[in-house]
């Protein structure tokens, strides 16, 4: 295939965020209906050159046929969509039957989350597959904010141990994902403020100092938040477009991290919102910046091969 | 402004299907089809088709296949299934309802 054709065909590529079995499928039939234009346009008396590149401006701009085709496939079951919410409505359904102590429920959870994540990792990464995942990590940031409670001295000396660590297993899985799409690495990510936010919250003066009575008093409140989270996951599933599931990921979150500090909690200040409402925007948006560091990077290297 | 497109916005699953009923059909004959059945009429840009073709092939009105040809060339054909036929059928009664209603408001007066 001619070069100009072989660029066009990467930058509609580059915005697709497809499954890779579909975008291989999508880009296979565009790349023949490009091919067969050139070709009639090269035997009308056109360069090679001119004829690749004219059969590609017939085709229309790149990232408006990306964009559309995106649109095309974006839409997820409702049965996709429940799957996506049913982690969280599992940990609400937890919160509110006051089983979240149990140990055979909390490995039950993870067996299913880690199940389901081997099964959606090795068949196209869908994105009920995210939801998942962002459980699987949550005890790997549940383990370093109990490190904190260590003797002082040893809990840094943890801390310099477990950081290096946790980057190196999760680092893979980030960049793995966010190169999906990175709006699956927002999804991913949703839970993790809300369970900074209820840590904090549930803090009685001294950090780390739990009242477990506060917490069944508070169980409502957290069930309800985490019915939140599937909302906004089972919303994000069935959106088309990508403003629409970037809004179901950040307005649900905003609206837990407002539940958070008016609950009875006395744990989080308004300056305590404020400072997790940017640290949650900060968060979702990152894999945003990551793909925008990978796509540059990716582009250089095909710039100089 | 362009017309045609801007017609062909509301229309184009109707279009498609009707030229995919009369016999099973790739991407770029379709284009080629439209233009001139429509005697240069319906022109756009290629590449907006597929995300409409996908689009109908998702809803179950059209399935698509993969043939080889003797030249080797690959090309995926799309043809009509019962249920796009259904929803042709409807689609076609609605345009011609609205067709004679249309042109006996618009055809210039018998003097």
């Amino acid at each position: 295939m001619a070069v100009p054709l072989r660029e066009y065909l990467e930058e509609i590529r580059a915005d697709l965020r497809l499954d890779p079995g579909a975008e291989q499928e999508v880009l296979r039939e565009l790349s023949t209906h490009l091919e067969e234009k050139a070709e009639e346009l090269r035997q009308a008396g056109l360069s090679e050159e001119e004829a690749s590149r004219q059969a590609a401006e017939f085709f229309g701009s790149p990232k408006a046929i990306a964009r559309q085709m995106y649109q095309v496939y974006s839409q997820g079951s409702w049965g996709q969509a429940l799957l996506a919410a049913l982690p969280h409505l599992i940990f609400a359904g937890m919160f509110a039957l006051h089983i979240w102590q149990s140990p055979i429920w909390l490995l039950l959870v993870i067996v299913a989350a880690l199940g389901l994540a081997i099964y959606g990792w090795g068949h196209g990464k869908p994105a009920w597959l995210f939801p998942w995942l962002g459980y699987l990590l949550l005890p790997v940031v549940i383990v370093g904010l109990l490190l904190m409670a260590l003797p002082p001295n040893w809990n840094y000396l943890a801390l310099l141990a477990y950081i290096p660590i946790t980057l190196w297993v999760l680092f893979p899985i980030a960049i793995q994902t966010v190169k999906r799409d990175w709006l699956f690495g927002s999804l991913m990510l949703l839970p993790l403020p809300v369970f900074i936010g209820w840590f904090l919250a549930l803090q009685q003066g001294k950090f780390l100092e739990f009242h477990l009575p506060y917490l069944y008093e508070l169980a409502p409140w957290i069930a309800l938040s985490f019915v939140f989270l599937g909302v906004s996951a089972a919303t994000f599933i069935r959106f088309r477009q990508r403003w629409l599931k970037t809004g179901a990921l950040l307005t649900p979150e905003l609206v837990i991290l407002i539940l958070i500090v008016s609950s009875p909690s006395q744990g989080l200040s308004f300056a305590g919102l404020l400072a997790l409402i940017v640290f949650s925007l900060a968060l979702l948006l990152s894999p945003a910046l990551l793909q925008r560091k990978l796509a540059r990077k990716e582009s250089k290297v095909r710039s100089f091969s | 402004m362009n017309y045609g497109r801007e017609l062909l916005k509301g229309s184009t699953d109707t279009l498609l299907l009707s030229l995919i009923s009369r016999q099973p059909m790739y991407g770029y004959q379709i284009i080629k089809e439209l233009a001139a059945r429509s005697q240069g009429y319906f022109k756009f840009k290629e590449g907006t088709l597929y995300p409409a073709l996908h689009r109908m092939e998702r809803g179950g009105l059209v399935k698509a296949q993969w043939r080889r040809l003797p030249n080797g060339q690959e090309r995926r054909y799309y043809s009509i299934t019962a249920k796009g036929q259904k929803v042709l059928e409807t689609k076609r009664a609605e345009w011609q309802g609205f067709a004679t209603a249309v042109n006996l408001i618009m055809s210039p007066r018998p003097t």
